[in-house]
């Protein structure tokens, strides 16, 4: 990844992002730099719009106003910055009616990967669900499903990884893998934007934190030696004052 | 999803493209003027209809229909190629005022075509013995009739408002497309039955009274349905507003 | 719970998430899959959900044949079947692929697959054209059966060309399914539904049934295929205009 960006420009970038549903604001004027290797959490109440937020990063949303640009190219019109998003969200975006592998398959040909057989079993492997491969997706319980999800997102070596309240429904082995992948996902090199309200799991691999409230970015700091107890004050607090 | 429920915060701002601050008052001025030209019109055409056109001699008095007929059917197709290219640009611009002059036509598009389906067959009874009979531009008429109370049940049945509006316009354009070509189909559907004996009174040795009077009744139905496009064009702004002040704090 | 591994977590964790990222591959640079390959995994991954259930194709089927055996009922034996068969089985055919074109659209959704399937990139049009595809060849297999039924439940007897028939078929479909795909993708983003999707689906339908029914109806008795030309070049020009319209308005279906 770095090898084709050029170091200053940043692995993702906002600039102004506003998006409006018809006269109701979901995000009201966003800007920020990330940096290659960066792993910033957005914590927010229900309702801050950080589902919105991540969706217009992936380009899956199309901001009102503003942009959003992956290593220098707009996310909107370039098939390039998509290629270097993943993005894993509550929703699996995976077919029940499919086997693990199939679905895996079915991915690796939209993004047009080689070698596409050895890099489905490499990501199923991964995840631990080699055995299951041929079973039908319907079939798995929340936290296979998740894990696929998570072979899905990461599957064309995405350089900017957003997550979308990861850790929904997990059982605690699926849990446990999540946190595992997150960590090896602090490589350096890839930038990671995790979404969510649950402050422990948020602040756990966190470089930097940001609070959300109503389309927001009302605080955005490095994660520094805060402890989760000492950030929910502060947290509760600054989404007091915001609201 | 946590998308919409995001509570404005003070100082609320549309986002719209030229959405609310631009004034009403220049598009009700001109509907005003246009719906006063179009009463003129129409006084002068049901005078004309009733003392100025001479009784068509095969068909009697019930030919006089076709003063009302014949410009609804022109309106109608008028205001269809309205939503059309106002669609096609919306499609293409994203801005709401074209989305406005689509629906505005649309609806009245919609109201000249029922007036085509009731006037068609109360002619039609006496002209062809029968209440329905398969006319080719009669059953183009019906089928466009269909398709526009599809646009707006889409319209209305859209999971957001911005949505029906898109899916609206996608039918707008599709409807356009496909009228040439159902009207090919039904013609060519007609030509393969015994034709009804169609006595048309525009036909070649039509009184020039009754050609003077069509072409009044055209003015005025023109006139008519661009002051009542401005109106519903004006409310569905409006409309617009509304909901916007509605949801953002005072 | 199935969790079947009784595996360390962090161990199979640390057995490489990334295997393909620490290779020299960068996802990035990669030129993508070109446009047909798009079109051909998309319509490869429904045939595949397809073959699996099976649940569009024999429902669209065991209705038509439904519809065949009402028609049976409702149709006066005095009636000379053959002197209405092309009507029947364009009724029917309509009517089944119509219940389809929904059905394609509710499975993108059901985990919101379809949104995956946006963030890739993914030409819209490829998109479209391969849900197209795979409805095209679910309706194509379900005509294949319709024909057959009709002509043994009504002993119509066909004398015509196989080939024009074939022709009147394909051509007919490819128009109709253009229309059916777009609409279905426009239900499935509506309160009503499928409902919605015969409501708008059938005016717009009017030269389809017009051309193929009674090209279907000429070849029945035996005419020459000179005499459905005409018919086979209207549909044509309907396939044409549709698959091209449709393509391209899809992009505005899929904004969210």
């Amino acid at each position: 990844m770095s090898g084709t960006t050029p170091a200053p420009a940043p692995a993702i970038a906002a600039r102004g992002v506003e998006k409006w549903y018809g006269p109701l604001p979901a995000v009201r004027g966003i800007d920020f730099d990330l940096a290659p290797g960066e792993f910033v959490t957005v914590f927010g109440p229900n309702g801050a719009g950080k589902t919105t937020l991540l969706r217009i990063l992936c380009g899956a949303v199309k901001p009102t106003r503003g942009k959003v640009s992956v290593a220098g190219e707009d996310v909107g019109e370039s098939d390039g910055a998509r290629r270097r998003i993943g993005l894993l969200s509550h929703q699996t975006f995976l077919y029940p009616g499919l086997s693990a592998a199939e679905n895996l398959d079915f991915y690796a040909r939209l993004y047009g990967l080689p070698r596409r057989r050895e890099r489905v079993e490499q990501a199923l492997l991964s995840v631990g669900l080699q055995d299951r491969r041929d079973d039908r997706v319907r079939t798995f319980s929340r936290g296979m499903q998740q894990r696929l999800a998570l072979a899905r997102t990461l599957l064309h070596g995405p350089s900017v990884v957003l997550l979308d309240e990861p850790y929904t429904g997990l059982d605690p082995h699926a849990a446990a893998m999540l946190r595992g992948v997150l960590e090896r996902l602090k490589d350096g090199r890839t930038t990671v934007v995790l979404v969510t309200h649950n402050l422990s799991q948020g602040l756990e691999q966190a470089d930097r934190v940001v609070v959300q409230v109503a389309g927001r970015w009302v605080s955005d700091e490095p994660r520094g030696d805060v402890d989760a107890a000492a950030f929910e004050r502060v947290y509760t607090d600054r989404v007091a004052a915001a609201v | 999803m946590e998308t919409t429920t995001a509570r404005p915060a003070a100082g609320y701002v549309h986002s719209g493209v030229g959405s609310s601050t631009d004034s009403l008052a220049g598009t009700r001025r001109w509907a005003m003027v246009l719906g006063a030209l179009a009463a003129a019109c129409m006084v002068a055409t049901l005078y004309m209809v009733f003392f100025y056109a001479p009784t068509e001699a095969t068909m009697g008095i019930v030919q006089r229909i076709f003063y009302v007929h014949v410009p609804s059917a022109w309106t109608a197709f008028m205001a269809f190629g309205i939503v059309a290219l106002c669609s096609a640009g919306y499609l293409w611009l994203r801005d709401p005022r074209l989305d406005a002059i689509a629906v505005a036509s649309a609806e009245i598009g919609v109201i000249f075509t029922t007036n085509v389906l009731i006037t068609g067959p109360l002619w039609g009874k006496l002209a062809w013995g029968a209440w329905w009979v398969w006319e080719p531009r009669l059953t183009l008429t019906l089928l466009l009739w269909f398709i526009y109370v599809g646009y707006f049940m889409l319209r209305g049945a859209a999971e957001n408002p911005e949505r029906g509006k898109r899916f609206a316009a996608i039918l707008g354009v599709v409807g356009a497309v496909d009228i040439p070509l159902i009207h090919l189909s039904v013609q060519w559907w007609r030509s393969q039955h015994p034709k009804p004996v169609i006595m048309r009174p525009e036909g070649a040795q039509a009184d020039p009274a009754i050609i003077q009077t069509l072409m009044v009744s055209l003015l005025a139905f023109t006139l008519l349905f661009f002051s009542l496009m401005l109106f519903r064009y004006g409310l569905e702004r409006l409309q617009t507003r509304a909901q916007a002040l509605r949801v953002a704090p005072r | 719970m199935i969790a079947a591994e009784p595996r360390e977590p962090a161990a199979v964790a640390a057995a490489d998430t990334s295997a393909g990222r620490d290779e020299a591959w960068d996802g990035a640079t990669s030129a993508g899959a070109p446009f047909l390959a798009q079109v051909w995994a998309v319509a490869r991954k429904d045939l595949l959900l397809e073959a699996r259930s099976r649940e569009r194709l024999m429902s669209m089927a065991t209705f038509a044949v439904l519809v065949a055996i009402v028609f049976s009922f409702a149709v006066d034996p005095a009636v000379r079947a053959r002197s209405i068969g092309g009507a029947m089985i364009w009724v029917t055919v309509l009517f089944a692929g119509t219940l389809g074109m929904g059905r394609g659209w509710a499975l993108e959704r059901e985990a919101e697959a379809l949104t995956g399937v946006l963030l890739a990139p993914v030409d819209r049009g490829a998109l479209f054209l391969g849900k197209w595809l795979a409805n095209m060849a679910v309706v194509l297999a379900v005509e294949a059966l319709v024909f057959p039924v009709f002509g043994l439940f009504f002993n119509l007897g066909f004398q015509g060309s196989l080939a024009a028939l074939v022709a009147v078929v394909v051509l007919a479909t490819v128009g109709f399914i253009a229309l059916g795909t777009l609409f279905g993708a426009i239900a499935a983003h509506t309160r009503l539904g499928e409902t919605l999707i015969p409501i708008l689906l059938l005016p717009l339908l009017a030269p389809v049934v017009i051309f193929a029914s009674a090209a279907t109806q000429r070849l029945l008795v035996g005419r020459p295929v000179s005499d459905v030309v005409s018919q086979l070049k209207m549909l044509g020009a309907f396939d044409l205009v549709f698959l091209f319209v449709c393509t391209a308005l899809f992009g505005a279906v899929m904004e969210e």
